[in-house]
């Protein structure tokens, strides 16, 4: 096993990835120009539009539409880059300026568990979850709701949801978007953990807002991206598109109305709080026209990471974008082809925050132990592809070429001795061995395998260690306001 | 007269406008409504369903077949209504309250309405109260509800409490159906049904009526 600190996020040495050229991005501005001024957007909540109307946008029956100098004024004001504290600071988190941050899969009602059930999941797989993801070293950032405890009641579920994300890791996480109270519960006990001033400097909270599509903003939404915008904590503006329901089907159309809501949220945070952390987020994909289910994995979606991965870049501010997305039911085949595909253009785009990726099963409605230890996987090997081609003397090996004769070998060289150790490995899931040992070791397929590594993951209990007042007043928030949730 | 097999291919190719030009002018030429609907057009939707279980038609497609057919029924419903016929069943439906997810609640609403339904749509986060108006002042008999967060979820069986409460359980059929939602949960909170996708939805709706 690895030293639980071992890994970093990435830092990319390659150029990123981009398949628009400058006419390209010019046509997807325009469109997205045309749509934040000529249609605009829709804001549920009048404080928000309020405050819209008294920075200059134009404001008319809840629609907000905004010229093309406003929204470029705005959107400079929020920082290319912000670090993300941990409550280890060996963990805190850069997210832009070329740094690729892992965490995991978000959301899913349901798990597949290690016995193959697929059941709904609790508070124990909660906690698991959140294990896993801090003795992984691949995955740097906890996440928030990796699963939802649907054992525990729902107006307090995300007090116990957060109280485990601080104690059970100490890596940094997300916070609670559910209502505008479950925010501000979010703010108060990331302000326990850091100071009042301590997260205003930099945040300690990363907050989902989707904006629920096509070109509105709800209220609750809105509410929790208020809360955090004060705060000073970070928010993910992401239009989450389904193309041909929530957005145009074609992608190009997609990306244009995308921009256009994430550039909307963003502005919003700025003039609620100048210089407040800000992503602009993509979930974007297809839906199976059979049955109008979504389609997590489909080619076009991985297009539309690459895409969105520039525009982002092109508008100076970090990006979360791709995911280990599979419409699998099982960790199969299908299930690791379908999240290499969808994870790679995240790599090679620089997305700055990876949610998802790891875990993820079934269009997001599962979360499966046994994928995410075969995605964590596959983000080892993402670590290793992005260090990208030493072209240095020793990598050269004039040496090494220069001693072994024809037809000899490098086995034994002394530049192999040195350098062997750093070749990819893995994490000891993907299986290298001969038939023959493999055959002796049980003949065990990658999704058996990773069974067991789940299994020995979970089994040492080691929380990392945290303050013991810290984790008492924690404690008492957390037991005050399930006495009297306002 | 006019050709009433174009009104049964108006609603086979989704084409709104052409159904209700057709039965406006059928309807001027003295034609019987209950005929054009029992005899043109539910069987062109019949088509339909078939086509869409044989994976011939896509949503889109349902969904303007389900869009000519209302845009008919629009027209004849209050003729019928006049001379005392019944719908089959009114649905109201909506998505409980705090949930906003509406793509799956609206292929229900659209595979009903499509099955013969009068369908009330109650639109997202719909609080039990606004589903009892419905079914007082709207004589709904059928309440299809979705949900599709587990944090919802709960709301589901808050609606049917209130159901109960406010006496009008006994005169309703409640369905559910949602990603999270399963038949075992339908269960627990004394649903009368649970589908998992909108053309079982219709079968399971017309089961309940037909009971
Ligand atoms: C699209 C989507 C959204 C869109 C919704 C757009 C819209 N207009 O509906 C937006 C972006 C707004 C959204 C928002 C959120 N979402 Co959402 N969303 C989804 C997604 C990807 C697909 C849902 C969908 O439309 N499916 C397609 C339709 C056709 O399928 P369906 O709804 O299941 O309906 C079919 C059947 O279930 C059935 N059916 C449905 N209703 C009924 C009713 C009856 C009576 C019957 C009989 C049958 C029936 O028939 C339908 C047709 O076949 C799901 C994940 C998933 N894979 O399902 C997440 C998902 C449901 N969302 C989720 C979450 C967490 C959220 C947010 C809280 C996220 C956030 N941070 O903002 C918000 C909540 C907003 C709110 N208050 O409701 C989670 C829920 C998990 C949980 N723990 O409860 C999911 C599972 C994704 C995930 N892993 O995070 N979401």
């Amino acid at each position: 096993m690895k030293a639980r600190h071992e890994c970093q996020p990435i830092r990319h040495t390659l150029p990123p990835h981009e398949i628009l050229g400058r006419e390209g991005l010019e046509r997807l501005h325009k469109a997205s120009s045309r749509i934040l001024s000529e249609l605009g957007v829709e804001f549920q909540d009048e404080e928000a539009l309020e405050i819209l109307r008294a920075h200059g946008a134009r404001v008319e029956n809840g629609i907000a539409r905004f010229e093309p100098r406003l929204v470029e004024e705005w959107v400079a004001r929020a920082p290319r880059q912000f670090v993300q504290r941990a409550r280890n600071p060996r963990h805190d988190v850069t997210l832009g300026g070329g740094q690729t941050i892992f965490a995991p899969v978000y959301g899913p009602p349901f798990v597949l568990d290690l016995e193959g059930r697929r059941r709904s999941s609790t508070l124990e797989d909660f906690q698991n979850f959140v294990r896993l993801a801090s003795r992984t070293p691949v995955i740097h950032h906890t996440g928030g709701a990796i699963v939802e405890p649907t054992d525990l009641p729902v107006e307090t579920r995300h007090l116990d949801m957060l109280l485990n994300l601080i104690r059970l890791s100490d890596k940094p996480f997300m916070g609670s978007v559910t209502s505008p109270g479950h925010a501000a519960d979010s703010v108060a006990m990331a302000e326990i953990l850091f100071g009042k001033d301590g997260i205003r400097e930099r945040p300690a909270l990363l907050a989902l807002i989707n904006a629920n599509s096509p070109r509105r903003f709800d209220g609750r939404m809105l509410g929790a991206l208020k809360v955090y915008a004060r705060a000073r904590q970070a928010v993910v503006i992401t239009p989450f598109l389904l193309q041909g329901a929530m957005s145009p089907v074609t992608l190009a159309g997609a990306l244009a109305q995308q921009n256009a809501e994430v550039l909307a949220g963003i502005v919003l945070t700025q003039m609620i709080e100048p210089g407040a952390p800000a992503v602009y987020g993509s979930f974007l994909t297809t839906i199976d026209f059979r049955s109008g289910q979504p389609i997590f994995g489909s080619p076009e979606s991985q297009v539309g990471t690459l895409a969105s991965a520039q525009l982002a870049r092109h508008h100076g501010l970090p990006f979360r974008g791709g995911g280990a997305f599979t419409s699998s039911k099982l960790p199969d085949a299908q299930a690791a082809a379908e999240s290499v595909m969808s994870l790679l253009p995240a790599l090679t785009s620089h997305a700055s925050f990876v949610l998802h990726a790891a875990g993820w099963l079934e269009n997001g409605l599962v979360a499966s132990y046994e994928k995410f230890a075969l995605d964590c996987e596959i983000l080892e090997a993402m670590h290793h592809w992005s260090r990208g081609l030493d072209l240095c003397d020793d990598a050269l090996a004039m040496d090494s070429i220069t001693e072994v004769p024809p037809g000899g070998q490098h086995l034994e060289t002394e530049h192999t001795l040195r350098h062997f150790r750093k070749g990819f490995r893995g994490t000891g899931l993907f299986d290298y061995a001969s038939f023959e040992s493999w055959s002796k070791e049980g003949g065990l397929d990658a999704r058996a395998r990773a069974g067991s590594r789940i299994r020995e993951l979970l089994r040492d209990d080691q929380p990392p260690p945290l303050d013991r007042a810290t984790e008492k007043e924690l404690a008492s928030f957390v037991t005050r306001r399930k006495e009297s949730p306002g | 007269m006019s050709d009433l097999q174009q009104l049964y291919t108006a609603v086979l190719d989704g084409n709104a406008r052409a159904s209700k030009a057709i039965v406006e002018q059928a309807l001027a030429e003295g034609a019987d409504p209950q005929v054009l609907v029992t005899q043109y057009m539910i069987p062109a939707m019949d088509e339909v369903g078939r086509r869409f279980e044989s994976n011939e038609y896509f949503v889109p497609e349902l969904l303007i077949s389900a869009r000519a057919m209302k845009t008919a029924l629009q027209i004849i419903t209050p003729l019928l209504t006049a001379k005392g016929a019944q719908p089959i069943a009114r649905v109201a439906i909506g998505t409980v309250k705090g949930d906003l997810h509406d793509i799956g609640k609206n292929l229900v609403s659209a595979m009903l309405e499509g099955g013969g339904f009068q369908v009330l749509d109650c639109g997202v986060d719909v609080a039990a109260e606004k589903f009892i108006e419905a079914i007082k002042t709207k004589q709904a008999n059928v309440v299809a509800l979705s949900a599709l967060l587990t944090t919802t979820m709960p709301m589901m069986k808050t609606t049917i409490e209130a159901f109960k409460t406010a006496g009008v359980r006994g005169q309703i059929k409640v369905i559910i159906g949602g990603a999270p939602v399963t038949q075992k949960y339908a269960e627990e909170i004394g649903a009368d049904g649970y589908a998992d996708n909108a053309s079982s939805a219709v079968t399971l709706a017309r089961s309940l009526v037909s009971k």
